[in-house]
């Protein structure tokens, strides 16, 4: 396994193990977390975003579920984030991720292409941006508390 | 009854759970009052079309050759079948992909096959036009019926929200940017209307969000977009006597609006940065130093129109509110450019909406978490009535004959059940 493929499934088993600061390390500290409601957006000025995160915010999030006194996660979410098809070109991967999500009694699911631009860095690779391009990221959607 | 549903100091849960009471609400409302349909600016050109909802209905809002608005049925006079499926577009006439049957711009019939099988082919119909249709300065509303009061009289002391829009933009007018947003919940759409003027729930809804951001200072010494971001997160920090300092407005009609109580930062009213600077000056060479200070002072936060729209002039940001059952509501959220400002003013405008306003932001998903467990709880009948009393004591009627009240006042819950009795009893 490449060492990309290693950081994408490790980034998604944080995730499902709710271990949002250690995720949070995984973004270099000019990351950018991007989820946009176009296909093909270009850029967040040229429409509005789900999510659309640099590192600073991302850690308001990451604060937010970390102290577990948050109403739409109480009770948490319970995710598996499954990752597959991932290609690495250079410093960029992209993947196709499925994510099953199931909290107070309801099921729901997301289905995204994902591209990650990572950086070598001192303490290891790291992620400099992850874009997630939900199949539906222009429909309506419930509360979306957990990071894809 | 109806009207045995509200009384001045409670309202029947039957108000948000009952499906009986949600069908006379979509034929008593939703088919005869004014709602908002679309921005002149989503159809600039002749043969425009966008596709809208107005009420339980989808309709296409098209410009026609001679600059005039044609709102039309989106169903073939023939068969039924939608017309139109691209949610915009341009086109020279509306021709069904079903049998052909072929339109004009406003929706008259153009030809359909084998006419000479029809004993009578000029007596086949057109496209079903909405019978009212009125702009209020580029903002299109429309009325299921022929009757009631001109668009605006109904907007009434709400009027002054899409003119201080207006009067914020330099060039005089605004463009719809950024597509939209698409919030959806199970709860009842009126909890949207209620909780966007409650400045009651902030200090525990969006506690979370507001201690989170606590601990991260560092953020208010970023980049514009991420104080901005820390900033609105912290606003909601205000102590219960503070937010009894916001005023509240409820006008004739069930509109309402809250004043602003953002005072720090890039979100203040009296912003001082480079890039308001060169805002201000266009907006002084449009309107002069007096009259642009007056409007860049009018500070409110969230302004209702009664039943659905919520707009928030000082952010260009525009919320409507689509009941699709008794439990089920879908939000859409839209930017309005301000013509002539700053591009950087814009950034800021798409930043401040998915930070505040999107489904995954950190306040407006406990929101939506509050309204689906509001709708859980009202759905089991253990009390029928909800309490609405909060602050009663301190509503002040004006000779206008509109009501103002402290903030933390439950004023716009009575003055909407109000206004919602009325429009259902008759």
């Amino acid at each position: 396994m490449s060492e990309v493929e290693a950081l994408l499934l490790r980034e998604a088993r944080l995730l499902d193990e709710q271990r949002y600061a250690e995720w949070l390390e995984l973004f270099a500290d000019d990351a950018v977390y991007w989820i946009p409601t176009r296909a093909n957006q270009a850029s967040p000025h040229e429409a509005l975003s789900i999510i659309y995160e640099p590192r600073s915010l991302l850690a308001v999030r990451v604060e937010r579920l970390a102290r577990g006194e948050m109403h739409v996660q109480s009770p948490p979410s319970r995710t598996v984030h499954h990752v597959s098809g991932i290609e690495v070109a250079g410093e960029e991967a992209r993947s196709s991720l499925i994510v099953a999500e199931w909290r107070a009694g309801d099921a729901r699911w997301f289905a995204a292409r994902v591209t990650h631009k990572l950086r070598r860095e001192a303490s290891g690779l790291r992620i400099v941006l992850k874009r997630v391009d939900l199949v539906d990221g222009e429909a309506p959607h419930r509360a979306i508390a957990v990071p894809l | 009854m109806i009207e045995s549903l509200v009384r001045g100091d409670a309202v029947h849960r039957a108000a948000y759970v009952d499906p009986a009471v949600f069908a006379l609400e979509q034929e008593r409302i939703f088919r005869r009052a004014w709602l908002y349909v679309a921005h002149e600016s989503e159809v600039p050109h002749p043969g425009d079309y966008v596709l809208a909802r107005l009420g339980p209905d989808e309709v296409i809002l098209v410009r026609r050759e001679d600059g005039g608005l044609s709102l039309l049925h989106n169903r073939c006079a023939h068969r039924g079948a939608r017309i139109v499926s691209a949610p915009s577009g341009n086109t020279r006439q509306l021709r069904c992909p079903y049998h052909a049957w072929t339109y004009r711009l406003d929706g008259s019939l153009i030809g359909v096959p084998l006419a000479e099988g029809y004993a009578d082919p000029k007596s086949l119909s057109g496209l079903a036009a909405v019978p009212r249709v009125e702009s209020y300065r580029g903002f299109v509303f429309a009325s299921h019926s022929a009757q009631g009061e001109p668009l605006p009289q109904f907007l009434g002391g709400l009027k002054s929200a899409f003119d201080n829009l207006l009067d914020r933009t330099p060039a005089g007018s605004v463009t719809r940017f950024g597509g939209s947003l698409l919030l959806e919940y199970r709860g009842n759409w009126k909890m949207f209307m209620e909780n966007a003027v409650d400045l009651v729930h902030p200090g525990f809804v969006h506690k979370s969000s507001v201690e989170a951001a606590r601990a991260h200072p560092e953020a208010l010494r970023s980049e514009t977009v991420t104080q901005q971001g820390a900033q609105m997160f912290l606003a909601n920090g205000l102590r219960a006597t503070q937010w009894d300092e916001v005023p509240l407005h409820a006008f004739p009609g069930g509109h309402v609006y809250m004043g602003g109580f953002y005072r720090q930062g890039v979100i203040a009213p009296e912003r001082e940065d480079p890039v308001f600077e060169r805002y201000r000056e266009a907006l002084v060479a449009r309107h002069g130093a007096e009259k642009a200070n007056a409007v860049l002072a009018v500070d409110r936060f969230n302004n209702l129109v009664w039943p659905n729209v919520s707009i928030n002039a000082r952010f260009g940001a525009m919320r409507v509110v689509r009941p699709l059952a008794a439990d089920h509501t879908v939000v859409e959220v839209v930017c309005f450019r301000l013509d002539g400002a700053p591009a950087e003013m814009h950034e800021l405008t798409l930043q401040f909406v998915n930070l505040a306003a999107s489904p995954a932001s950190l306040v407006a998903s406990d929101d939506l978490e509050i309204f689906e467990r509001c709708q859980r709880g009202l759905a089991s009948g253990t009390n029928e009535w909800i309490d609405m009393r909060r602050g009663a004591l301190g509503d002040q009627h004006q000779a206008d004959g509109s009501i103002v009240s402290r903030g933390t006042s439950e004023l716009p819950i009575r003055h909407q059940f109000e206004t919602w009795k009325r429009w259902l009893a008759q």
